[in-house]
């Protein structure tokens, strides 16, 4: 097996609010391949952003803490790092791309000026040097007459472009791990497959390994290696991604992908839909979180939280139907029902 | 504040994209309602320390006005050249007597109408015109809005003070031109604050609907619009009862304002300060009736504010702090 | 940048124009209108129309309001009534006074008010934040004049330790040390009140900043906190506090009417209260007047200095905050 660059341990975060405590990850495990691009799916309130944070440990900032779990970044643990040593990684080994350009850039420098600042403070270069490579760095992300751009600020650019200029920043320092938050939630559709397509070229051009996060299932079949399922705050599925699409074991996966609108879908065909709304993460139900929406919902999910278990492949699901722990659905097993879903159909499940 | 004016409308929209085309994954059937943005202020209202105070203070205040004839058997107004300074508790005067022999809390107790009445009609009045103004300017635009603005403008670059007294000057101190020219000039902040809520607002798919079914625009103003910028006008107004209490003191401080034999605690200050050295104690009454009432008053506001404002939460920072040390795998 | 400037300068003008419109109109709309306030009562008819005639008060309002106008822009600010004085000579002086104390109270309560503000954005809820908090709650309910003559009462009658009044002990004028003395107690007075407003707005501007993406990318960056806090954030949150320091240069003359009553300090504000109890219209007009000239500089310094430090202002399109 490949050397691990990321890997996290029963991460649990919380946060105090008005409502109490809140888990907004509830011992979430994750493992990230050198090279490779690993996706974390799933609604907006399921605590994959709080997840991303958390490796970073920006999370401290953000309000929340760490309560438990380790983030082992090439097996060093990053939980326990003071903030100060957590500099020398952050935005040079570790970098992140956030969801809304616009707004991630700081509107009183210019474009320049905020690039250069990374590589003066993680290369310790001259200013001169450091604008070189900086004006270098806009070219690789496919910014045109970047001696220009560099000299403006972010609000004389297009949203697209603005990304170009934060994942510039992101790359200056050639980071091992870059975690891209939603980086295309905020743009243009057209825009959008732009800088997915550079996203994956600079990841292969600069070694890097990556961690996305979307709640679109289209663009993690795209660029994932392996896809992980996040929902209410804890992992329910995960593996590669043609296991995730052609074998979904958890009934949530399986209703996020049918949930998508095809370009294949018969035309009128109601769009499937989940039926309910993800909990807040203040009232997360007991035993399965998933089991209040869930079509196949048995006694047992009401009570006991099912484990997530593991295939042989690699697969992880975390479900009581499926007690197998095999890729082997048997008969009357959901995955098997809904491997042959035609998208746009009218499914009985959501009458159930 | 605008953020807690968005909530109504935001809710709806999400819930009609649920029912027509869902862009993602993300469908909301509301099984229960939350409870509402009043609700929520009224309950973070109630766990305010200071709000609760400040609330309970202006209660005392508001009864003390109301009851002033049977809380003090004295005339506030009944010169008593016999007894003038009277120190504190002597001859059944609570807190004495001024250099006229008066009953100083006879005094205080009447003052306390004068102040409450000017500060609360002045807001009420102003928020009146302010609405009005503001409504009128952002829901119609156009040339409208900008002769209403300007003249904000025009309001704002005058120094207000100094405008009052010129009107006061003019036309003669009275308790009801104190109020009127207090209110409108103070319109102002509110009438901007319900344009703003109401450009942003005007836009939105709940007016376009209203509009389809025949509601006129009066309606539209009034009955869909103004339900959704009120809470903001209400913080504004209740820090305007403060200012306006303020700004009566001063100006019958500089004997523009309240005019003897009705009294007024800035009258009194006024007088009182003349006679300084024979009897210091004086300056201090009305002063202190003026400094916590205004506080009330203000924490109330704040207290409104913080309870409409959803991002405000109720925690203490302390207890974050804490909550952070014990919990916190990470070191800082 | 000129383009943008000649907008804003014509803008101005023309809400000074108003304002002089409006306080000309308010003095025609006075109970018995200006010959009553102009003539004294006791005038028989016939002088009183001769006086009216002398003033020019029998030609048309517009009119009376053009020559009124056109004196002003002369610098002719008229006469007082009862002693016939020319305004320009009593008004002058107090302006100078006014600006003493004002700048002085002013730049003292910037000085500490700022800087505070932003430590007390950085550490949210500690000592010296809730300090600022209660200062601020005081400084927004005390009546100034009280809190003037409560200091008057103690520093000055009980304990002789500061001057009770006035701007210089007779016989001491153009003393600076005695100028001081006499400072420090007005100051301390509108001090606090600006104390109140500045640091709250500091801390509001800063704490709004740090709350951005932008700040979140900062340290997304690996910058450290001083850095992000002190270039990144300071950068941004510097930007309302300055456009507010330009709406209050007009305090300078204008924001003192109570303190100066209450100290005697012979400024422009305790001149317009002298003269309001007095009924001196024209003295009330030229200050007025002024005193809106000096916001409207204000005003429109404020808006060039936010087109000179937000990049994102494009000059010559679009000026400044009124929009």
């Amino acid at each position: 097996m490949a050397e691990k660059i990321l890997e996290i341990r029963n991460l649990t975060t919380g946060f105090l609010t008005d409502n109490g405590l809140v888990k907004a990850t509830d011992r979430v495990t994750l493992n990230l391949e050198k090279g490779q691009t690993l996706c974390v799916v799933g609604e907006s309130g399921s605590g994959k952003s709080v997840t991303a944070l958390s490796v970073m440990r920006l999370i401290d900032y953000a309000g929340g803490i760490i309560e438990d779990g380790q983030v082992l970044f090439n097996g060093q643990d990053l939980v326990t790092k003071r903030q100060n040593e957590m500099l020398k990684i952050r935005g040079n080994r570790i970098t992140m791309i956030f969801q809304d350009p616009m707004s991630a850039l700081n509107p009183v420098f210019t474009v320049g000026e905020q690039i250069a600042e990374t590589l003066r403070t993680h290369k310790k270069l001259p200013e001169k040097e450091a604008w070189r490579q900086s004006v270098d760095m806009l070219r690789k992300v496919g910014i045109p007459s970047p001696e220009i751009r560099a000299k403006q600020y972010p609000f004389e650019m297009s949203g697209g472009m603005c990304q170009r200029v934060v994942i510039a920043m992101a790359l200056a320092c050639n980071p091992e791990l870059l975690i891209a938050d939603e980086p295309t939630t905020a743009l243009d559709v057209t825009v959008q497959a732009q800088i997915l397509e550079l996203l994956s070229q600079l990841k292969t051009e600069f070694r890097m390994s990556m961690l996305l996060i979307t709640h679109d299932m289209g663009v993690a079949a795209e660029v994932a290696d392996r896809i992980a399922v996040m929902y209410a705050g804890a992992v329910v599925e995960e593996g590669t991604v043609s296991e995730i699409f052609n074998r979904p074991r958890h009934p949530y996966t399986i209703g996020l992908l049918r949930s998508i609108p095809g370009l294949e879908g018969e035309r009128g065909g109601e769009l499937y839909t989940i039926k309910g709304s993800i909990p807040p993460l203040s009232k997360v139900p007991s035993g399965c979180r998933f089991h209040p929406r869930c079509p196949y919902a048995m006694d047992v999910c009401r009570t006991n939280e099912p484990p997530l278990r593991e295939s042989v492949s690699g697969h992880k699901a975390a479900c009581w139907l499926d007690d197998t722990g095999e890729d082997d659905p048997r008969p009357g097993k959901p995955n098997r029902v809904e491997t042959k879903v035609t998208i746009g159909s009218r499914p009985e499940v959501t009458h159930s | 504040m605008t953020d807690a004016k968005l909530e109504k409308p935001v809710s709806e929209q999400t819930w009609n994209t649920a029912q027509g085309t869902p862009t993602g994954p993300q469908i909301t059937v509301v099984e229960k309602r939350p409870p509402g943005p009043w609700k929520t202020a009224w309950k973070k209202f109630m766990h305010n320390p200071l709000a609760v105070t400040g609330l309970i203070i202006l209660l005392i205040f508001v009864f003390a006005a109301l009851l002033a004839k049977w809380l003090t058997p004295y005339d506030p107004t009944r010169i008593d050249m016999m007894f003038p300074n009277l120190p504190a508790g002597t001859g059944g005067h609570l807190l004495g007597t001024d250099e006229l022999g008066r009953d100083i809390f006879a005094r205080l107790l009447y003052s306390t109408r004068i102040s409450l009445t000017v500060g609360f009609l002045v807001a009420l009045v102003s928020v009146v015109v302010g609405t009005l103004i503001g409504a009128i300017s952002g829901y119609f635009g156009g040339w409208v809005d900008t002769i209403f603005m300007r003249l904000v403008d025009v309001m704002n670059s005058i120094p207000l003070l100094f405008f009052n007294i010129l009107i006061l000057a003019i036309f003669g101190s009275k308790v009801s031109y104190m109020i009127m020219i207090l209110a409108f000039t103070s319109w102002m902040g509110v009438a901007r604050l319900v344009r703003g809520t109401y450009l942003q607002l005007r836009e939105m798919q709940y007016v376009e609907a209203a509009k389809a079914i025949g509601v006129s625009s009066w309606g539209i103003i009034f009955g869909h619009l103004l339900r959704n910028a009120s809470a903001p006008i209400i913080v504004n107004a209740t820090l305007m009862v403060g200012g306006a209490i303020l700004s009566e003191s001063a100006l019958s401080y500089l004997g523009l304002g309240v005019q003897t034999p009705a009294t007024s605690w800035g009258l009194m200050l006024s007088n009182a300060q003349e006679f300084m050295l024979t009897n210091p104690l004086l300056a201090l009454y009305p002063g202190l009736c003026i400094l916590i009432v205004v506080l009330a008053v203000n924490f109330i506001g704040d207290g409104i504010r913080d309870g409409l404002d959803p991002k405000k939460t109720t925690i203490p920072q302390r207890r974050l702090a804490k909550w952070r040390r014990k919990y916190s795998k990470s070191g800082i | 940048m000129t383009e943008f400037l000649i907008r804003r300068i014509i803008q101005s003008v023309l809400v000074l124009f108003l304002i002089s419109l409006l306080s000309f109109a308010l003095i025609h709309a006075a109970p018995g209108g200006p010959t009553k306030i102009y003539l004294s009562p006791s005038l028989s008819q016939e002088a009183a129309k001769v006086q009216a005639h002398n003033l020019g008060l029998d030609k048309p309002v517009p009119v009376q309001y053009f020559i009124w106008l056109g004196n002003m822009l002369k610098g002719d600010l008229g006469y007082t009534f009862k002693n016939h004085i020319a305004v320009g000579k009593i008004l002058w002086p107090t302006v100078g006074h006014t600006m003493v104390l004002m700048g002085a109270a002013w730049l003292f309560s910037l000085v500490i008010a700022i800087p505070w503000g932003i430590y007390n954005s950085t550490r949210q809820y500690g000592l010296s934040d809730q300090t600022s908090n209660i200062i601020a709650y005081l400084g927004f309910a005390m009546p100034t004049f009280w809190f003037g003559i409560i200091l008057q009462e103690y520093f000055a009658l009980k304990h002789r330790w500061l001057p009770l009044s006035d701007m210089w002990t007779m016989g001491k004028e153009g003393n600076l040390a005695d100028l001081f003395m006499h400072l420090v107690l007005p100051v301390t007075v509108l001090t606090l009140g600006f104390l109140a407003s500045y640091s709250k707005y500091a801390r509001a501007s800063m704490l709004e900043v740090l709350d951005q993406d932008y700040i979140r990318t900062a340290r997304a960056k690996g910058l450290k906190e001083g850095k992000v806090v002190f270039r990144h954030a300071l950068r941004n949150a510097l930007i309302p506090i300055i456009t507010i320091l330009g709406l209050d240069l007009s305090i300078l003359v204008g924001g003192a009417a109570l303190t100066e009553s209450v100290f005697n300090w012979p400024g422009m504000g305790r001149l317009f209260v002298q003269m309001a109890v007095a009924r001196e219209y024209s003295v009330l007009m030229a200050i007025t007047l002024l005193v809106s000239v000096f916001v409207i500089i204000g005003n429109l310094f404020a808006d060039i200095l936010y087109a000179v430090v937000d990049p994102r202002v494009q000059l010559g399109r679009n000026g400044g905050t009124s929009s």
